[in-house]
């Protein structure tokens, strides 16, 4: 984990800038939802983030709070689910999955290179929950 | 009772009516309890879709769509200039240039023989597909075989939209670090092509091309790499060979 995620408040940046319209992307398909079961109240948002989806966690976080005032999701918990990077060796058609904390990939099995990137770009609503 | 949660709340009497000649009007619509629903859409899903149409219509014009990216000041919309004097000569070629302000990109890109147009994004860190669509419509396209697309300058949140291009081009130039592959990894593991640029100053600034291949070859095997300077004319033929070749037959 770097400092940036650690930080407890956020510099505003265009950074933040792109999680927020990220979020607004997010909050507009959950409304889109809650307004199919009743606009009920959403107790949990839950989105998955693949760790080569290009966003901040922390930043995401925070839009959340930001950009969830006077939606049906205001308050509620906000919960991200990390999708590590999946990676594919074609010399040996093997996928191997890519520990935190580095972006060169070398195949386990015979030290390749790799850049054919299987799994770790998700930016997805993954499930709402509602009281 | 109420019919709708059980309270002692009195029911209006067209109520009372409603529930014995029509009871399914009157049921919750919604179940009780603690609900949850998988979703599972995409949030990139809005652009997904337009960066579809995008892909369709250049293909549809027989066009290479190349999506240039990189960190400002690393020499995109100098390396399009003269891709465009020489180049442009030999193919017809259409520029869309994206940047938070200002049309000087444009201006600095516009000859008598190119189609260009500005995209002025705001506050918007990077381009999406719905302001390449609305810049498409606002372009002749008749005979354009290539379509430079300068993103905004920045190493972060493009990545992520796809515009609909058929390649992707990451610039790193030699007035940045030699690092810059590992600290910025996303955007360099999505690129087709890494230009390494201005490599006529690279001496003289003391950035080390060896170290910087190397860190491009191992943050992004996947692309191809071509080393020039678009102010020295080192490597442009390398990059012309590149767009001739993927140009759609």
């Amino acid at each position: 984990m770097n400092l940036s995620r650690r930080s407890a408040r956020p510099v505003l940046s265009t950074h933040n800038v792109h999680e927020v319209g990220i979020m607004e992307s997010a909050l507009a398909l959950v409304a889109r939802h809650a307004a199919g079961h009743g606009d009920r109240r959403v107790s949990r948002v839950v989105l998955r983030i693949g760790a080569l989806a290009g966003v901040e966690i922390e930043s995401l976080c925070f839009a959340f709070g930001v950009v969830s005032r006077g939606t049906v999701a205001e308050g509620a918990d906000f919960e991200i689910e990390e999708v590590p990077v999946a990676v594919y060796c074609h010399g040996c058609h093997l996928e191997f999955a890519v520990e935190t904390g580095g972006f060169i990939f070398t195949c386990p099995n015979c030290g390749d290179l790799c850049g054919e990137i299987r799994r770790g770009r998700e930016l997805e609503l993954s499930r709402i929950e509602m009281t | 009772m109420c019919l709708e949660c059980g309270c002692n709340h009195p029911v209006p009497f067209g109520v009372k009516v409603l529930s014995v000649i029509a009871p399914g009007l009157l049921k919750p619509r919604v179940p009780d309890g603690p609900h949850t629903i998988e979703v599972h859409a995409s949030l990139l899903a809005q652009n997904d879709d337009a960066a579809a149409r995008n892909r369709a219509r250049f293909a549809s014009h027989g066009m290479l769509a190349l999506n240039l990216l990189s960190s400002p000041g690393a020499g995109k919309t100098t390396l399009l200039s003269r891709t465009v004097d020489v180049f442009g000569h030999e193919q017809r070629c259409a520029v869309l240039v994206g940047d938070l302000e200002t049309d000087n990109d444009a201006r600095r890109i516009h000859r008598p023989h190119l189609p260009v147009v500005q995209i002025t994004t705001g506050t918007a860190c990077h381009l999406d597909a719905e302001m390449i669509a609305r810049g498409l419509d606002t372009l002749s396209l008749d005979g354009v075989r290539v379509m430079f697309i300068e993103n905004v300058g920045n190493l972060v949140c493009p990545a992520a939209f796809d515009l609909g291009e058929t390649k992707r081009v990451v610039l790193l130039s030699a007035t940045e670090g030699e690092d810059k592959p590992l600290k910025y990894p996303p955007i360099f593991k999505s690129a087709d092509l890494v230009l390494l640029t201005k490599i006529d100053v690279a001496d003289a600034l003391g950035f080390d091309i060896a170290t910087a291949v190397e860190n491009i070859r191992r943050i992004a095997p996947q692309a191809e790499l071509i080393q020039l300077s678009a102010r020295s004319g080192e490597g442009m033929d390398e990059w012309h060979d590149f767009l001739r070749h993927h140009l759609p037959v």
